[in-house]
C-alpha cells in the first residue's frame, strides 16, 4: 500500500510533503516520489494532511460496568473493595468489543491506556490496547506500563463515606508513604506466605514500573515530591494535576511527564482549575505533557481528544506541538512509542488521512483512518449505533 | 456608548457579513455602517477581529444545579408539575454565569430538569446586567424516556414505561384543553369558571401555540412526541435529540419548532443513548428543520456551544451556518428573536469580539463581551 504525496505530521514535530508504504501493518518507509510496485495499491493523498492516531493516556474505553452491563455493577476497574490494590492488573478491565463499538477510528483515536481509577490509593497495573477488534490479548499493545496510584480527594468519597479509612488526607499521605517503605524493605521470607500487595509495590521503588499518581492540586504534588525524595528510584508520572503554575522546579528539571485533562466531561468542576498557560509552560519547557479526556473515571465523548487539542491551541498556538500531547507523547509515558504514536518506519501503521488539519480546523473530517494497516474507517461509513 | 469600528460583523441577520462599525448606547444597537461618528463614545479598534451576536443558549440549567448535587429544577415527588417555574429556581448571582460568559454565552433559556414527565415553565435569562430576565415564560418542560421512568420507576409509581409517560403528558394536555374550553366558555361569568388551576394555566399558552412545548426527548421518542404535537396541534421543540438523523422526513413538520441537538460530550450507550449523531445539524438545517445546539449547563462541560458548532462543521456545514445554531436560529426557536441573537439595529447590544471566527477556528479566542451595551469581559493580555 502505497499512500502518495500527503503532507505528513509525524507527530513528533515535523512535517513534510512525502510518500508513505505501508506493509505487513507497519509502516515500511517515508520518501519522496516512491515507485508503485507491481501490484501495489495506491491513495493519492494530495491536499490531505497524515496524522499517527492520537493515542489516549488513561481513558475508559472497553472498560464495562454500571449501564454498560446486563445487570449494574461498578466499572470493570473500579475495584472499590479495598484502597490498597496494587497486585490487580487493569489489563483484566478491558472489553475489546465494547472499545469496538463505539467506532473510535472514525474519531481518530488509534489506541488507548486503561488504568484502574483514581478511587484507589495503590490501584493496580495500567495497560494500552488499540481500539479496535475482539481479543484483548490481541488488541494489547503493552501490559505492566505503571502503578496507578492517588492521593486524589477521590479516595475520601469513596471509601470515607462508608464509614471506612480514608477520610482524611492524613491517612491518604501517611499510607502512600508508608505502602512504599514497607515495599522497599521487602524481603521475602521463606517460612511466611508472600506478600503479593508489596511484590507488586517493589517493582515501583525499584524502578521497574513508573508510578502514575492522580493529584488534585499542587499541594498534594508537593507532598507526593516530598514522600518520593526518599524513594529516588521511583519514576513518577503525574495524572491531573491542577493548580500547576509551569514553573515547579521539581518537574521542569526531572522532565516529569505529566497527563492533564481539560474541562471537556460532564460536571467536570476540578478541570476548570486546570491553567492552560501553565500547561503551555511546562511544554515549552520540554516537560513531556499528554492531553487526557478523563483519568479512568468518568465516560467522554469520542470527540474528546479533538477538543482538548482545541483548548491547548488557544494557548500554545503551535498544531505540532500540541499533536504531540495526543500522540507521541502519550505514547512515549505509556511505553508504547516504539509501537505507534508517531509516523516513523518500523511503527505500526496507525494513522489517520484528513483533508485538513483537525488541530487547526473544524473543517477537518477523517478520509480514512489505518489501524495496523488495515482500513477501519473511511468517509461515507455507517456510523455504527448501539 | 461604545463604537466598535471595522470589525468583521456576523450580523446573523439579512446583512450578512459586514466590515463595518457599530454603535450602542443605552443597552441597544442603534447604528451600523460605516465611518460611523465616535463623538462621545469610547472606541473600540476590533481591525482583524470578528464580531457577532451574543450566543443564545437554547437549553441550560445554569444556576439551578450543583455538581455536589444540591439542586432547584428537579422536583423529584410528582411527575406532573406544570405549576412549578424554573424562575424560581435560579440563583441570578451562581458563578455559573460568569463561566457563561467566558464562553460567550449572554443569554440562556433556563429550565427545569428532566425528572418529571411535565416540569414547569422555563424562561430566558441574560447572563448579566440589570435586567435580566429577557422572556417568561418561553416554554412549558417536558420530559420523555429514561430520566422520568429512572426517577419514579424505584418508588413503584408511574411512569415506569414509555406507555405511562405517553399516557400522563396526553391526559395532562387533554385536562389543559377541558379547562380552557371552560373557561372561555365562562366568558366574564366568575360563577361558571372552573376553579382556579396553575398547573393547567401553564398549559394554556402551549395548546394557544403562544409557547412550544420544550420536550427532553431522544431517538423514538422524539415520534411520540410528534404524534401527541399533532394530536393538540402545539408547536413542540425536540431537545437533546440524539439519533434526529433517523427521522428527516417526520421532522419537517409545521409543528416541530425546533430541534436542539446535543449535548455530546458522552460515548455510545444503549437504548435512547445509542445512537450520537452530530451529523444531523446539518441534516436537519438543510431540510429547512430549525436546528440549535446546546451546553446544557451546568450538566456538560465548559466550550460545549463551541465543540457543538465546530463537529456540525466537520460533518459538513457551513461555519455561518453552524454560528446561526447558537445566535439568530437558537434565539428564532425560543421566540426572542426580536431582541437578541442577531446584530441589528433596535436589538441588544450583547456581542461578543472573537480574534477569529469560533465555529472554524480551533485557537479562536474570545476577547471581549458585551451585554446590553456593557462590557462584561475582557481577556487578559
Amino acid at each position: 500500500m502505497l499512500i502518495q504525496n500527503g503532507r505528513i505530521h509525524d507527530g513528533l514535530g515535523s512535517v513534510t510533503t512525502a510518500d508513505l508504504r505501508l506493509s505487513q501493518g507497519l509502516i515500511q518507509e517515508i520518501g519522496q516520489s516512491l515507485t508503485p510496485a507491481d501490484g501495489e495499491e495506491v491513495f493519492n493523498a494530495a491536499g490531505m494532511e497524515i496524522l499517527p492516531g492520537f493515542v489516549q493516556a488513561i481513558s475508559n474505553w472497553g472498560v464495562n460496568g454500571g449501564i454498560q452491563e446486563i445487570r449494574p455493577s461498578s466499572n470493570d476497574n473500579d475495584e472499590k473493595s479495598s484502597p490498597i490494590t496494587p497486585e490487580l492488573d487493569g489489563f483484566y478491565a478491558f472489553n475489546g468489543r465494547a472499545a469496538t463499538a463505539q467506532q473510535l477510528g472514525a474519531f481518530g483515536l488509534t489506541a488507548c491506556g486503561v488504568a484502574p481509577t483514581d478511587n484507589n490509593l495503590f490501584g493496580g497495573t495500567i495497560a494500552a490496547f488499540t481500539i479496535e477488534g475482539l481479543n484483548p490479548y490481541r488488541m494489547c499493545l503493552k501490559r505492566d506500563i505503571g502503578m496507578m496510584s492517588s492521593v486524589h480527594p477521590n479516595l475520601k468519597k469513596t471509601y470515607g463515606t462508608r464509614p471506612a479509612a480514608p477520610q482524611t488526607r492524613m491517612w491518604i499521605f501517611a499510607n502512600f508513604a508508608d505502602q512504599l517503605r514497607k515495599a522497599a524493605d521487602y524481603k521475602k521470607e521463606d517460612d511466611k506466605p508472600a506478600d503479593e500487595k508489596l511484590i507488586a509495590l517493589k517493582r515501583v521503588t525499584e524502578g521497574e514500573l513508573p508510578l502514575f499518581i492522580s493529584c488534585d492540586s499542587l499541594v498534594a504534588i508537593q507532598r507526593v515530591q516530598e514522600i518520593l525524595s526518599d524513594f529516588p528510584k521511583v519514576k513518577p508520572v503525574l495524572v491531573n494535576g491542577y493548580g500547576l503554575t509551569g514553573r515547579e522546579a521539581w518537574i521542569l528539571e526531572n522532565r516529569i511527564p505529566v497527563i492533564v485533562r481539560t474541562p471537556t466531561s460532564p460536571m467536570d468542576t476540578e478541570a476548570l482549575e486546570l491553567d492552560l498557560g501553565a500547561v503551555a509552560r511546562l511544554m515549552q519547557a520540554g516537560v513531556p505533557v499528554a492531553l487526557s479526556g478523563s483519568c479512568g473515571n468518568s465516560l467522554n465523548a469520542r470527540e474528546d481528544l479533538l477538543w482538548n487539542s482545541a483548548e491547548m491551541m488557544k494557548v500554545l498556538h503551535d498544531s505540532e506541538a500540541v499533536l504531540k500531547m495526543v500522540t507521541s507523547i502519550p505514547a512515549a509515558i505509556l511505553g508504547i512509542d516504539q509501537l505507534t504514536g508517531s509516523l516513523r518506519p518500523g511503527l505500526r501503521a496507525d494513522l489517520v488521512i484528513w483533508n485538513g488539519n483537525p488541530m487547526q480546523t473544524y473543517q477537518a473530517h477523517i478520509v480514512r483512518t489505518y489501524l495496523g494497516g488495515q482500513v477501519i474507517y473511511q468517509e461515507g461509513d455507517e456510523m455504527k449505533c448501539m | 456608548m461604545y463604537v466598535i469600528q471595522n470589525g468583521t460583523l456576523y450580523t446573523m441577520d439579512g446583512q450578512g457579513v459586514l466590515q463595518a462599525d457599530l454603535r450602542m448606547e443605552n443597552g441597544k444597537i442603534t447604528q451600523i455602517g460605516t465611518n460611523l461618528s465616535t463623538e462621545g463614545a469610547t472606541v473600540i479598534d476590533a481591525a482583524g477581529k470578528c464580531v457577532t451576536p451574543g450566543f443564545v443558549d437554547p437549553h441550560s440549567h445554569a444556576g439551578g444545579l450543583e455538581a455536589s448535587g444540591e439542586q432547584d429544577l428537579n422536583e423529584m415527588t410528582n411527575p406532573l408539575t406544570p405549576e412549578l417555574d424554573a424562575y424560581y429556581a435560579i440563583n441570578p448571582d451562581s458563578k455559573d454565569f460568569r463561566l457563561l460568559i467566558r464562553q460567550g454565552i449572554t443569554t440562556s433559556c433556563l429550565a427545569p430538569g428532566s425528572a418529571n414527565v411535565v416540569g414547569g415553565w422555563v424562561f430566558a435569562c441574560k447572563s448579566a446586567g440589570k435586567d435580566r430576565v429577557v422572556k417568561r415564560p418561553v416554554a412549558l418542560k417536558a420530559a420523555m424516556g429514561i430520566n422520568p421512568k429512572g426517577c419514579y420507576a424505584g418508588k413503584n409509581q408511574a411512569p415506569m414505561t414509555r406507555m405511562a409517560i405517553a399516557n400522563i403528558l396526553r391526559g395532562y394536555l387533554r385536562k389543559v384543553k377541558e379547562y380552557m374550553d371552560k373557561k372561555e366558555a365562562a366568558g366574564n361569568d366568575p360563577e361558571k369558571l372552573p376553579p382556579f388551576d396553575m398547573g393547567l394555566e401553564h398549559g394554556i399558552p402551549v395548546l394557544k401555540q403562544e409557547i412550544p412545548l420544550k420536550v427532553h426527548s431522544y431517538m423514538h421518542d422524539m415520534m411520540t412526541v410528534l404524534e401527541i404535537a399533532r394530536e393538540f396541534d402545539i408547536r413542540i421543540t425536540l431537545d437533546h435529540a440524539l439519533g434526529a438523523s433517523d427521522y428527516y422526513e417526520e421532522l419537517c413538520d409545521p409543528h416541530v419548532q425546533g430541534v436542539i441537538f446535543g449535548p455530546t460530550c458522552e460515548p455510545l450507550f444503549g437504548g435512547e443513548g445509542g445512537k450520537l449523531d452530530p451529523w444531523c445539524c446539518k441534516g436537519l438545517d438543510d431540510r429547512g428543520v430549525p436546528v440549535a445546539v446546546m451546553t446544557d449547563s451546568p450538566v456538560t462541560v465548559v466550550n460545549m456551544l463551541t465543540y457543538e458548532m465546530g463537529e456540525a462543521v466537520r460533518w459538513g456545514m457551513d461555519p455561518i451556518r453552524a454560528l446561526a445554531m447558537v445566535t439568530c436560529g437558537s434565539a428564532k426557536i425560543l421566540n426572542i428573536d426580536s431582541r437578541v441573537g442577531s446584530l441589528t439595529v433596535g436589538k441588544d447590544a450583547d456581542l461578543l469580539i472573537w480574534d477569529k471566527l469560533p465555529s472554524l477556528h480551533t485557537d479562536a479566542i474570545l476577547e471581549q463581551v458585551f451585554i446590553d451595551g456593557e462590557s462584561v469581559y475582557q481577556k487578559e493580555d
